[in-house]
């Protein structure tokens, strides 16, 4: 403040000298990058709405199975429904994890549908669809506890839309939706937006198969080869976080 | 040349050294163990994995690092010196000064890499861009003498362009900064 006011009063052939000159250009760029760096994260903040501010890992409006108080650790998985190996890793590990860790840790689940799953994308709907009515996690447990009624023929990848949609149909009669509401939100654009920005963000971050874990944004890898040593993993880390 | 800039060169090159350093010993328990999670990788935007191995680490056929702690030993060597009581001949600043332009116009094609084609920040790396704009500026300062006007700005040009590149990694990597606020 005083040095500006200094160089103010200064007569302008003598302000030419180099080092006020130098300081005072110094100081004003450096406020001015604060001023509008600060200004734009604050401004960017302030309007969420937007989107513009969601997290790549965890939009605003993202689906949490299990919410804790001040977000301290948060696991997010990027999943495909009719994958055969997220169903695994949802019996083995995530439903478990669901529960015993409930209100402890942040779960949020993102969609990332492979190609290859041809239900993967109608599964997805069906979950965002069931959000829109706040029942997400009753279509996403839905999805999974009965993935052999729908997602497979057999021991193949089954392609039966119409067989897929009877079933998501059900789930969302069982859950209590609004069959016709649930019927429109599926075909909306606006559902689809949602998964094509999950599946933008998943390809930033890195995913390229499911499910791909991320925890406190560190991409979790398992390094044991079963399930089970997954699960032990995974537990691991978390109690740690939950510990640190 | 002046004390401040043979100091610049010692604290500056020491910095780049030690960096440069950091990551060649990643580099080597990378290629030792390919599992081998680097100290520097702490998510999926910070992280010296992903730019250790993409094709612009090695851009001139081996990893870049080893340029560096060629490179930034001669800085700090010449520093020293300096303080010794060396008085560069002026060949020896226009060399110095024709090393410290290649490195300044290295690091912006790395952080052009780094920010649009690799969507990672290595922290050693952003080190070495820290401490080589600096040095590349004022050893051209000290070497040039009709850049007389630009020496009375000198501290205001560096400021700018840092604020300029941490505006660039702003931008590019926007997503986020803004889930950390």
């Amino acid at each position: 403040m005083s040095r500006t006011a200094r160089a103010n009063k200064r007569n302008p052939v003598t302000a030419r000298r180099g080092p006020s000159l130098n300081a005072v250009l110094t100081g004003v760029v450096v406020l001015v990058a604060v001023l509008v760096i600060g200004g734009v994260l604050v401004l960017d903040r302030s309007g969420g709405a937007g989107g513009a501010s969601s997290g790549t890992l965890v939009p605003p409006d993202a689906h949490t199975l299990s919410k804790a108080e001040g977000d301290q650790v948060t696991l997010v998985e990027f999943l495909d429904f009719q994958c055969p190996a997220c169903a695994s890793y949802y019996t083995g590990v995530t439903k478990k994890l669901e529960q015993d860790y409930r209100g402890r840790i942040t779960f949020v689940t993102r969609n990332f549908p492979l190609e290859g799953h041809p239900l993967a994308v109608p599964a997805a709907r069906a979950a965002e669809a069931a959000g829109k009515q706040g029942k997400y996690a009753e279509m996403y447990h839905a999805l999974y506890d009965n993935f052999d009624t729908w997602a497979t023929d057999g021991r193949s990848t089954s392609a039966d839309t119409a067989r897929a949609t009877a079933k998501f149909e059900e789930f969302a009669t069982a859950a209590g939706l609004d069959l016709e509401r649930f019927r429109a939100d599926s075909a909306s654009a606006e559902v689809q937006a949602v998964i094509d920005r999950d599946v933008a963000d998943g390809t930033a971050l890195g995913v390229d198969s499911t499910p791909t874990f991320f925890l406190d944004g560190e991409e979790f890898s398992a390094g044991g080869s079963t399930i089970a040593d997954a699960e032990r993993e995974l537990r691991a880390r978390i109690d740690a976080a939950l510990a640190g | 040349m002046n004390r401040a800039l043979a100091w610049l060169l010692v604290l500056g090159g020491g910095a780049g050294l030690a960096a440069a350093g950091a990551l060649t010993l990643e580099k080597i328990a990378k290629l030792r163990d390919p599992a081998y999670v680097p100290t520097c990788s702490l998510n999926p935007v910070v992280s010296c994995g992903s730019v250790m191995d993409s094709a612009q680490a090695e851009a001139f056929g081996f990893p870049n690092p080893l340029l560096g702690i060629a490179g930034f030993a001669v800085v700090v060597t010449t520093g020293v010196a300096v303080l010794a009581g060396f008085e560069p001949p002026r060949w020896y600043r226009v060399a110095l000064n024709a090393g410290t332009a290649f490195g300044v116009v290295f690091v912006h094609w790395l952080i052009a890499a780094g920010l649009y084609d690799i969507h990672a920040l290595c922290p050693y790396c952003v080190v070495v861009w820290v401490v080589t704009i600096p040095l590349f500026w004022y050893s051209t300062l000290d070497t040039w003498p009709g850049l007389a006007a630009l020496r009375r700005v000198h501290s205001a040009v560096l400021v700018l362009w840092y604020a300029v590149i941490a505006g660039l990694v702003l931008h590019a990597f926007w997503d986020y900064w803004t889930s950390l606020l």
